[in-house]
């Protein structure tokens, strides 16, 4: 109940920002030595948050179906190759980690590219997967590029997870006669899951960027990331559109976020703080 | 058939690098069987290295250990001792129970039966109550118990403990020292306990094992006879008499044979 009311909370303090720059600041915005420091305030550039909100209940286009019906389909669209992206990042990333704590000279090897591969841009990338096109359809090369980013955050902190149970823990495997295998799942699988879940947060967050950027640099049409770009066109004649898919896309974040939050609360119940006895 | 034989084993760790150490130096130890004895020596004697080396966790340079007759590294496999160290190492995702279960599990042992054994162990070591909970919700004497507990859950004619007592207060100690003995009486196991107090060493063994550092060798085996072990064998003028002649071993002088 608190929880939602900081979310309320939170919004409203957004909106009133907005609102409130829009009130007092300069509709030329302000230029400091030739850099524009201060955004335009005018309606074109900062549309009022209820033309947004108005915007979304009328038609699209004269008799087409009503912008947020449009902006919602999109979402789905995206959620679907965000959902597909994560997945495979996240499995990708565990695989990856798994690896590096078996063998340090994997780790040694392929974390050094782990980390550049976040490095290479993703626009320069995407037209590249786009190329390999030839064995699925077009959104899974959105979904792949998804995937690309996704898998890096829970590759590292997966490996810092499994790195983590203390060496007694490890000799006590030992002393049972536990190979690797029985190690990983009885011990450094659930002691990493305090490193997993956070990491997977940050995977859902990737994903939905790739998601959007895989789309717009690919031309995959359904998504909310084209929306965005076929609105923007549209930015000058009608302000408020486009800010009507950027919510979209702020909203498709949002969700991603807390499904993935809801991963965790079966698995990191007993994780809680609790009262130490003391006898 | 004792239950273990250290023959002539040397650990050298980091061989042929710069910071190569002799951690052990052609040290033999034999502990009979139903036998409790102690390792004790200042840090760096290499107790708890020889501790590992008994339980294979490490392996020796040169030399042979044997436990219960057959090699260190198959008396591992086949699970033939329990262990506990100075941190509990309790799995703070399982419950008491399950952590107290683990090693059952690992084993293979059927459902049922684990959990009346694990709940056994618990009971033996006055836990019985705190079963469903978890690790971080017990105080650090407790969690050791339960430590104890599952290194005994197996029934291990072979316990091995590094220092389980270090991280205590002397109350807790003292109650727990009791009881690991009362435990050690009724189940017959042979006992290895690595500690660095005197009076821990003398109240809880058979025999106290000195050692010396750099490099790390055993100086005296001092055998320890009191009439009781308990509050009253704590205050027996042989008690003292045996904490002065360890003590007397651990500077260095000529150990005096205790009568």
């Amino acid at each position: 109940m608190r929880r939602a009311l900081y979310v309320l909370i939170g919004v409203a303090v957004c909106a009133v920002l907005w609102e409130g720059y829009k009130l007092v600041g300069s509709p030329d915005g302000a230029v400091l030595l030739g850099v524009r420091v201060l955004p335009r305030a005018d309606d074109l550039s900062m549309p009022h948050l209820w033309t947004v909100v108005e915007r979304l209940g009328r038609p699209e286009l004269t008799g087409g179906r009503p912008v947020w019906i449009v902006v919602v389909n999109a979402c789905l669209f995206t959620l679907g190759i965000t959902a597909a992206g994560f997945a495979i990042g996240a499995l990708v990333g565990l695989v990856l980690a798994a690896l590096m704590q078996r063998f340090r000279i994997v780790e040694r090897g392929l974390l050094p590219y782990v980390i550049l591969s976040q490095t290479v841009p993703l626009v320069a990338l995407a037209p590249l997967v786009a190329g390999w096109n030839v064995l699925w359809p077009g959104w899974m090369t959105v979904a792949l590029i998804a995937a690309y980013l996704a898998f890096f955050p829970v590759a590292v902190g997966m490996l810092r997870g499994l790195q983590s149970p203390a060496p007694a823990g490890v000799e006590l495997m030992r002393s049972y006669a536990s190979g690797w295998w029985r190690t990983l799942v009885k011990l450094r699988f659930p002691a990493s899951l305090p490193y997993l879940f956070p990491a997977l947060r940050l995977a859902g967050a990737a994903a939905v960027v790739g998601a959007v950027v895989g789309e717009i640099s690919t031309g995959t049409r359904g998504g909310i990331g084209r929306l965005i770009i076929e609105y923007s066109r549209e930015a000058t004649s009608d302000p408020a559109k486009v800010y009507t898919a950027m919510l979209g896309a702020a909203l498709l974040g949002l969700l991603v976020a807390g499904l993935v939050s809801l991963l965790e609360l079966p698995l990191m119940r007993h994780r809680r703080h609790v009262e130490v006895v003391t006898l | 058939m004792s239950a273990v034989v250290v023959s002539s084993v040397t650990k050298i760790f980091n061989q042929g690098r710069t910071d190569e150490v002799v951690a052990l130096s052609d040290v033999d130890l034999t502990v009979g069987e139903g036998e409790f004895v102690s390792l004790i020596g200042p840090s760096g004697c290499g107790k708890s290295t020889l501790l590992r080396l008994i339980a294979d966790l490490i392996a020796p340079t040169t030399g042979t250990v044997t436990v219960a007759g057959k090699s260190a590294g198959t008396a591992r496999k086949e699970q033939a001792y329990g262990i506990a160290f100075q941190q509990s190492g309790l799995f703070e995702w399982r419950t008491v129970l399950k952590n107290v279960e683990l090693p059952l599990e690992l084993r293979g042992t059927p459902r049922a039966e684990r959990k009346a054994r694990a709940e056994e162990m618990l009971a033996l070591v006055g836990l019985a109550d705190f079963a469903g909970h978890y690790p971080a919700q017990l105080s650090g004497g407790m969690q050791q118990r339960v430590a104890i507990a599952r290194a005994l859950a197996v029934q291990p004619p072979l316990l091995l403990m590094d220092e389980p007592f270090g991280a205590l207060d002397e109350m807790t100690r003292e109650r727990l020292q009791s009881e690991l003995l009362s435990i050690c009486a009724k189940t017959g196991t042979s006992t290895v306990f690595v500690t660095h107090s005197i009076s821990e060493a003398v109240f809880l063994s058979d025999r106290v094992v000195v050692m010396s550092p750099r490099p790390g060798r055993i100086t005296a085996s001092i055998p320890i006879e009191l009439p009781s072990r308990d509050d009253a064998g704590r205050q027996s003028p042989l008690y003292f008499e045996c904490i002065t002649a360890v003590r007397q071993s651990l500077r260095g002088t000529p150990a005096r044979s205790v009568s």
